[in-house]
């Protein structure tokens, strides 16, 4: 029964169990490298166990040999160099203060630190240097909304528009400390909702009178005279002419960029009218977030290099 | 014992259950994998969500894993499972028709209600767990009963020794109750309301569910898979197991090490460091334990290498071992911290899975199933050449989803951590994203080599099948012809 056919000199006996007709194991020894393998292991594990924070006891747990040493600074600006067992919280540490791209970006952010936004963008390194820091800050806290090169949506529903960055044309201004205190503060743009005020042919009238300010083709002169005299409303924040309003971020009508409602991708005028009605119909609700408690003051003046120079100002 | 008694036997045993998990592997193989495939290309071409809720990648992701994990894997475990404790044990299913039968409709109902309900919407949140609290009811139910069927079932055998597969089979089922009641642990919003909140809180919570993910591949997609290996292996090679002792030394060894190395799924957390060491160390120990069952098992067909030639049944089973052994190479590598810091978080842990549930649970399973279903239908495979086209279609798309994953999730690694001259990180998240496109479109290719090679094995088993009946029919009516003469 423990004797199989394949059973040649110097072969091992089987163990003599046979299941389900034919089912039979030899009961050959471990094989040495893998024994040899496993106790390797297991000493790499003990040294391991050694060297690093690794058996729990009563209330604590084994620290282990290996140290990490980084520097600490008391509310005083003294500085001293403090020595833990491994953990990584002081390797976190010790990498943010000695690590080669921590030193690097230490060195720049210590060199831009005095000077102006004017300085900065005028100098090649430094505007290299917040271009590029602007770059890693723009992708985490801004390509989401405005995309990732700052060319933002425009769709046929304002709500799911997000203004472009890059073509120059700004609604809230672009000096550097109108858009440092925009990323720091958040932006609340709404437009109120004028559905209640006009309805059917007025509220035609009024869109194809919006149109009109940009020169839109094929606008229906007529309705867009009628229309003027409702402007009336608009011209508190966008301006008798249309022109806008930075301070208040009106945008300007009369230049045929459009930033919360795709017009120029509308397949016709009476298409563009209804786009333009819908919006005096709703208003707009357009929130930008406060980057001011999640990126500190020096990232947003650079952020704000970044994104001036991406309009092209 | 003579060949002639244990097909005396056969008609004894319950195939009938055997078979109908045999069929619902196969089904939720497809319907699994189809999902991974659109996942796969949803990844590839956000487009194909449509905007539609219960097709994103969110909704269907879990979808996915649930029906290859459990419906396919789970099936085709209950399936060989049950199939072979009677022949290994010589003995019929224990609990009479009944009781079999209802852990098939329990768990089969809990599996198809459960996805469904991820679609609407309606999860856990834990990952391999994200069934809703009565559905984890359902399948407790239905595990202790199968608990029961199988135990009992080694209880009555006729068999002095219990056959080293049903160790693992017994690993496995009493790990997997311990695992699904603690991670599952919840309180309902109420009774009538699918929502419930976990018992742990934070770390500790944390720390459970992935306690549980890590054994899932432990004791589900190891320790079960190893059980099916140690049986079809020696009897599709027709050669004893290489080594009874090596066999007990890695069961032992797999069954402790396993349990300690789920904390390495979060290293670099709020985990305490001391718990990251124990994971990362015992993983390392888990080496060569896992080796063991690959060398079992390859070491079974040494003096019979010539069989990989004709036999591609072989070549599924020891194709898998090798994929076996490769990611339990890789697993132990990734769960290093420093590894670990570039890995986690990327394509390169998808991939590894895949090696693990593609090469290693599913080839055996194919391989075991082209075995053991003319077996059950006693009729003869329809096509070996058939079996060795699967074979390559599987293999290719394998090879490509790896080494897709490793680029993908190796690239994004380093380009996550890349400075620039300035200190600056030098790649943003999206940019990432943009670079991992075209690995996104070999991975999803890939992915539909595999499912095609399914699908092949699908017509394969169907006509087997079917010609089975053809020919049963055929006698019947020979031995109507036949009564009508006399």
């Amino acid at each position: 029964m423990s004797q199989t056919p394949e059973n040649k000199k110097g072969q091992v006996e089987t163990t003599g169990h046979v299941w389900d007709g034919d089912l039979r194991e030899y009961n050959n020894p471990l094989p040495r490298w893998w024994l040899w393998a496993f106790y390797g292991t297991i000493i790499f594990a003990v040294v391991y166990w050694i060297l690093y924070p690794s058996w729990p006891y009563a209330d604590t747990y084994t620290k282990g040999l290996e140290t990490v040493s980084f520097t600490v600074q008391d509310k005083d600006g003294k500085t001293s160099t403090v020595t833990e067992h491994w953990n990584s919280r002081a390797l976190f540490n010790k990498d943010m203060e000695s690590s080669p791209s921590a030193l690097a970006q230490k060195e720049w952010l210590a060199k831009v630190k005095d000077m102006s936004f004017a300085q900065i963008a005028a100098n090649p390194d430094t505007l290299n240097f917040a271009t590029s820091m602007g770059h890693a800050l723009f992708g985490d806290s801004c390509a989401a909304c405005h995309g990732s090169g700052g060319q933002g949506v425009l769709s046929q529903n304002p709500d799911g528009s997000y203004p472009n960055l890059t073509d120059n044309n700004w609604i809230h201004g672009d000096s550097y400390e109108k858009i440092v205190s925009d990323i720091t503060n958040g932006i609340h743009g709404s437009m109120p909702a004028f559905g209640a005020l006009y309805k059917g042919d007025k509220l035609t009238d009024l869109a194809e009178y919006v149109l009109s300010l940009s020169h839109q083709p094929g606008v229906n002169e007529e309705a867009a005279n009628r229309g003027k005299s409702s402007f009336a409303t608009c011209a508190g924040c966008h301006g008798a002419n249309g022109m806008g309003n930075q301070m208040i971020g009106a945008p300007n009508l009369t230049d045929a960029v459009w930033d919360f409602v795709d017009v120029p991708g509308a397949k016709n005028i009476d298409a563009k009218v209804k786009l333009v009605e819908g919006v005096i119909d709703h208003g707009l609700q357009h929130q930008m977030p406060k980057f001011g408690e999640r990126l500190s003051p020096e990232q947003i003046r650079l952020l704000a290099v970044y994104v001036r120079q991406l309009g092209g100002s | 014992m003579s060949a002639s008694t244990v097909a005396g036997m056969a008609e004894q045993y319950n195939y009938d259950i055997v078979k109908k998990f045999a069929i619902m592997a196969m089904v939720w193989a497809l319907l699994g994998m189809s999902a991974g495939l659109y996942i796969a290309s949803e990844l590839a071409w956000p487009v194909l969500n449509f905007d539609i809720a219960e097709i994103t990648f969110g909704r269907l992701r879990p979808v996915h894993t649930s029906l290859v994990v459990f419906g396919f894997g789970g099936s085709a475990l209950f399936a060989t499972s049950y199939y072979i404790v009677q022949r290994t044990c010589q003995t019929p299913l224990w609990g009479g028709k009944w009781l079999p039968e209802f852990t098939f409709w329990g768990w089969q109902l809990s599996i198809g209600i459960g996805v469904i309900l991820y679609m609407m919407g309606y999860t856990q949140g834990r990952e391999y767990a994200e069934f809703v609290w009565p559905i984890d009811l359902g399948i407790l139910v239905t595990w202790v009963a199968y608990a029961l069927v199988f135990t009992m079932t080694i209880r009555n055998r006729s068999q002095p020794h219990i056959y080293v597969a049903l160790w693992f089979y017994m690993a496995f089922i009493l790990a997997t109750a311990i695992l699904h009641i603690f991670n599952n642990l919840a309180v309902p919003v109420a009774w009538n309301s699918l929502d419930s909140y976990s018992l742990f809180s934070g770390v500790q919570d944390a720390m459970t569910q992935w306690w549980y993910g890590h054994n899932a591949v432990g004791f589900f997609l190891t320790a079960a898979f190893l059980g099916m290996m140690y049986y079809f292996v020696p009897k599709q090679a027709g050669r004893p197991i290489y080594s009874y002792r090596l066999s007990i030394v890695h069961f032992w060894a797999l069954s402790f090490l396993y349990m300690w190395v789920g904390a390495h799924h979060l290293h670099w957390t709020a985990l305490p460091d001391w718990v990251s060491t124990l994971a990362a160390t015992f993983s390392i120990l888990l080496l060569l334990p896992s080796w063991g069952g690959m060398i079992n098992g390859i070491m079974t067909l040494s003096g019979a290498w010539d069989k990989l030639r004709t036999d591609p049944i072989m070549l599924f089973l020891i194709t898998a071992l090798a994929f076996y052994g490769m990611s339990t190479f890789e697993g132990p590598l990734m769960s290093l911290k420093s590894v670990n810091a570039l890995s986690h978080y990327t394509d390169w842990t998808i991939g590894h899975v895949h090696s693990g549930a593609l090469g290693w649970v599913a080839m055996i399973t194919i391989g075991s199933f082209y075995h053991m279903v003319p077996r059950l239908w006693g009729a003869k495979l329809y096509s070996t050449k058939l079996v060795f086209t699967h074979f390559w279609v599987a293999t290719i798309g394998i090879v490509l989803y790896i080494v897709a994953m490793w680029v993908s999730g190796i690239g994004q690694g380093l380009m996550l951590r890349a400075f620039d001259q300035y200190g600056n990180l030098a790649y943003t998240f999206v940019e990432t994203v943009t670079f991992m496109h075209i690995p996104y479109v070999v991975r999803a290719l890939g992915g539909a080599l595999f499912l095609s090679g399914m699908l092949l094995m699908t017509y394969n088993l169907y006509m087997t099948v079917w010609g089975a009946r053809r020919e049963a029919i055929d006698v019947q009516d020979q031995s109507a012809v036949a009564v009508a003469r006399t």
